[in-house]
């Protein structure tokens, strides 16, 4: 009975949905804030990402004529019940009381689906720049999905299990996997920040070539989710390096007793989360945009090739640790 | 995919002023190419006919926003010499640093934009940051940003004080260093150098064979400058140089266009170390007489060319304006070609395309001078027929 | 910078096309007619080496409607080359087959009504696509009709 409650609140206040909502809006104000500082201009306050959504829950939803209404209103709500399920599988302050074996591929999986949304709605969208952008989306997610597949999984076949918070376990007792596998977390950087769509691989949204891509058609709260969504994946997807590289919500000292343990679980999760922001608003302020068949080259000669030969290294040395 | 109409403008964020491109693109390359430039046409050259030479000069000068400078004096110098006026030394070395200054924040303009056009927004904030400076001393000067008002028949309207100068010349050198970094930045960023090497190149036999003007032509090579080929104002003594690149391709275009911010930086140096005293205008016959003259001036964006006629009145009989980015066009839509859709907004871009320069006639039809409102169910019903009928088309 | 070209070396290759004077140290005036004009450019490309054409004017004295082809070279001397059209029916040859003059045409052709034969593509550029036909607004003659509708949104009336 207590743990059932117990179970409720992890999932909806803390460190659930409640704080992963405020958190994604606290993520959004320190990116637009830094990338400003950086830019030399001020940047917003604190509460603007916040006072955002509000605004635009309450404009106006516009249906562009022929279009089915029912999809374009679910498919925001699934595309953000899908990264917010994704975050509950990853430790926040110790293990997750969800975690089960094969729950890496999982998250991979709900990870991908706000692509998948975009590309949905800018192809019902009756809107030739919709549709262009949902392709571009579609064309990025082939580009960068394999490579960041194989270093996300590399991780779990050093360390022998399906089960993230297992990993994190086997990274408190031996060594965080950034050192022992740093390829892997250079491109497991490069492929968040192309999943997330930010700058240089934020062709499907390009402002100046293609109106606002596949969101164009979307007004309102079909708009405020959508930009919720991808706040959610950018604290979702910090979360899955930081515990698959950095070590998650532990160091390598174990800590007894258990409610001490979860509030420096919780510390650890904050600034590594918040490292993970800061590498890639700096990223994204430093670069612009490169088009969609120079992505398709520097993704398939450089990245593709680095995941590849992490991959390969990760076996050989499994091979000989078993043979010696 | 088959081949598709993608509209580019009249409304898009990618464009500054309404043009209408209707390309033709088979998947993301482009086919074909359709221009409509009559968005911003305001019936200029016609209205210019019935007014003075006073009154006709602050029209021109809002032709255009940016090159409002190069419209007034191109006109003035050209009425000037109908007159057979000799404008004062002090006059011209102010006409002279007004105009360079014009082309320096022209052209930091379009640094900021060509960044912002490929999604490097921290390069254009930090070049539109720097040029404030420039905007500051256009102000302190002219008492505005734009539309300076500094000409007449026979001089300049306002003088400028030593204390003018001196904060001017103050503000020199921290912009020099500025563009030294952004030199540097142009070779060296990857991003950058990606999207702009290769993109839209020009030959040198195809500048000259689609007419292209300005920054545009001198990047494959064609070294035509009206500042050197048919000296005016004070170009004569300051010394600069005609930039010139050999990469025809936006990449050169940026080379051209931050050479020459730095040779202006030299002549508005030079200019307000060397101002000479004396009065700043002549007094001017009201009546110009009976003669044809073509006026050409070299603004930011390239060589403007007026066709002035008098006919022995107060008023012109003829003005024909040519602008730089009306002859550059040609050029826009052949290179556009076989290019992708992506590139469209950087190539376009890279002409400095200034299109209230270009469409110049609109007729405001006023007959019916009574008050009237629009409900805005009428207003959506108007628009949607308006697009419907667009869309048939 | 390269010498401008002297009045003498003009008068000699262009005689056969119409009077010639120097208005200015580096214009050159050339008056001719409609059938020789076509020719006289093709001239001065090749033996003039005007390689640039700057611009194509249009002008309304009265009488008739001139068109005046402003070319230029490395030589720097800008080479006016003039020639009228009657009013009632002004139509000349095109010259988009040997210079850049498509876009100039174009817009002539919108405010003046000359008619450029052989030019491909003459539609509306400059003034919008419900302009009525036949109005030429930069004609001396023209004012504009309160009865036509010159483009834009009617305004109606609550």
């Amino acid at each position: 009975m207590m743990d059932t409650v117990l179970l409720l609140v992890y999932i909806f206040l803390f460190p659930g949905f409640l704080f992963l909502l405020a958190y994604a809006l606290v993520f959004e104000y320190l990116d637009r804030r830094i990338a400003a500082r950086m830019q030399h201009r001020v940047g917003p306050p604190f509460y603007q990402p916040f006072a955002d959504f509000i605004k635009m829950l309450g404009k106006e939803v516009i249906d562009p004529d022929g279009v089915d209404k029912r999809i374009f209103d679910s498919v925001p709500l699934v595309a953000l019940a899908a990264v917010m399920t994704a975050y509950l599988y990853i430790p926040i302050i110790g293990s997750s009381p969800l975690a089960f074996q094969g729950d890496v591929v999982l998250v991979l999986y709900l990870l991908t689906l706000p692509t998948i949304a975009l590309f949905l709605l800018g192809w019902m969208s009756r809107n030739i720049f919709s549709a262009m952008g949902g392709i571009r989306a579609v064309t990025q997610l082939f580009i960068y999905e394999v490579p960041f597949f194989l270093v996300i999984l590399t991780p779990a076949l050093m360390a022998g299990t399906w089960s993230i918070s297992e990993i994190v376990v086997w990274q408190q007792k031996n060594m965080w996997f950034v050192f022992l596998q740093p390829i892997g977390f250079i491109v497991a950087l490069i492929g968040l920040q192309a999943k997330l769509e930010r700058t240089p691989f934020d062709i499907p949204e390009a402002e100046t070539e293609i109106v606002a891509g596949p969101l164009t058609e979307l007004t309102g709260r079909r708009l405020a989710f959508m930009h919720l969504t991808t706040d959610v994946s950018l604290v979702a997807g910090s979360a899955l390096i930081s515990a698959m590289f950095l070590g998650g919500p532990t160091i390598p000292v174990i800590i007894t007793p258990i409610w001490l343990s979860w509030i420096v679980g919780f510390l650890l999760f904050l600034v590594k989360t918040l490292t993970i922001l800061l590498i890639l608003s700096s990223i994204k302020v430093a670069t612009g945009r490169i088009r969609i068949d120079q992505l398709n080259t520097i993704g398939w000669k450089y990245i593709a090739s680095a995941a590849i030969a992490q991959v390969a290294i990760v076996l050989f040395m499994s091979y000989r640790w078993v043979m010696a | 995919m088959p081949e598709v109409i993608i509209p580019i403008g009249p409304h898009h964020p990618a464009l500054k002023e309404p043009v209408n491109f209707k390309v033709i693109a088979d998947g993301e390359k482009i086919v074909r190419l359709e221009l409509d430039i009559s968005y911003n046409h305001r019936g200029i050259e016609k209205a210019a006919e019935q007014r003075d030479f006073i009154r006709v000069l602050p029209l021109l000068e809002r032709v255009c926003g940016i090159c409002s400078h190069s419209h007034s004096t191109a006109f003035a110098k050209g009425i000037e010499e109908i007159m057979q006026l000799e404008i004062p030394p002090r006059a011209q070395y102010i006409r002279t640093i007004v105009a360079e200054l014009e082309r320096m924040h022209s052209h930091l303009l379009w640094l900021g934009v060509a960044a912002h056009e490929i999604g490097f927004n921290t390069l254009f904030m930090w070049i539109w940051r720097d040029r404030e400076a420039v905007q500051d001393t256009l102000e302190e000067m002219s008492g505005n940003r734009v539309h300076y008002g500094m000409n007449e028949i026979g001089g300049v309207r306002r003088d400028l004080t030593p204390e003018q100068v001196n904060a001017a010349l103050v503000r020199l050198p921290h912009l020099e260093e500025r563009i030294k970094k952004y030199v540097d930045m142009v070779n060296n960023q990857e991003t950058l150098l990606i999207r702009f090497k290769g993109i839209g190149k020009l030959s040198k036999e195809e500048v000259l064979k689609y007419g292209a003007v300005g920054p545009t032509a001198r990047a494959s090579g064609v070294d035509y400058d009206i500042r050197s080929d048919d000296p005016y104002l004070a170009y004569k003594e300051a010394p600069w140089k005609v930039v010139t690149d050999t990469h025809g391709d936006v990449y050169g275009r940026t080379i051209v266009r931050i050479g020459e911010l730095e040779e202006s930086l030299k002549i508005v140096r030079y200019c307000l170390e060397h101002l000479p005293e004396g009065p700043i205008r002549v007094t001017v016959p009201k009546i110009a007489p009976k003669g044809e003259i073509f006026s050409r001036y070299e603004a930011p964006r390239g060589e403007l060319a007026h066709f002035i006629r008098t006919n022995g009145t107060d008023k012109v009989e003829r003005i024909d304006i040519r602008t730089p980015t009306l002859a550059n066009w040609t050029s826009v839509a052949m290179c556009l070609v076989n290019q992708n859709l992506a590139d469209i907004p950087v190539i376009v871009a890279a002409i400095d395309p200034c299109l209230s320069c270009t469409s110049r006639i609109t007729v405001m039809n006023d007959y019916d001078r009574k008050a009237s409102s629009i409900t805005m169910d009428e207003l959506r019903r108007q628009s949607r027929a308006r697009f419907q009928r667009a869309e048939r088309l | 910078m390269t010498n401008g070209l002297m009045v003498d070396f003009v008068l000699d290759t262009m005689k056969e096309f119409g009077t010639i004077e120097q208005i200015r140290s580096n214009r050159i005036r050339i008056s001719t007619t409609p059938d020789k004009v076509h020719d006289a450019i093709k001239r001065s490309r090749e033996l003039l080496k005007c390689d640039r054409l700057i611009t194509i004017s249009a002008a309304d004295n009265g009488r008739t409607l001139e068109l005046i082809y402003h070319l230029t070279g490395p030589h720097r001397t800008v080479i006016s080359l003039v020639i009228e059209l009657p009013r009632d029916v002004p139509e000349t040859p095109t010259m988009s087959d040997i210079l850049p003059a498509g876009i100039y045409e174009r817009q002539i052709h919108d405010l003046f009504g000359i008619f450029f034969k052989g030019n491909p593509n003459l539609e509306k550029i400059i003034l919008n696509e419900d302009w009525p036909d036949n109005e030429y607004p930069l004609r001396k003659d023209w004012k504009p009709d309160p009865g036509k509708f010159y483009g834009g949104i009617k305004e109606e009336r609550i």
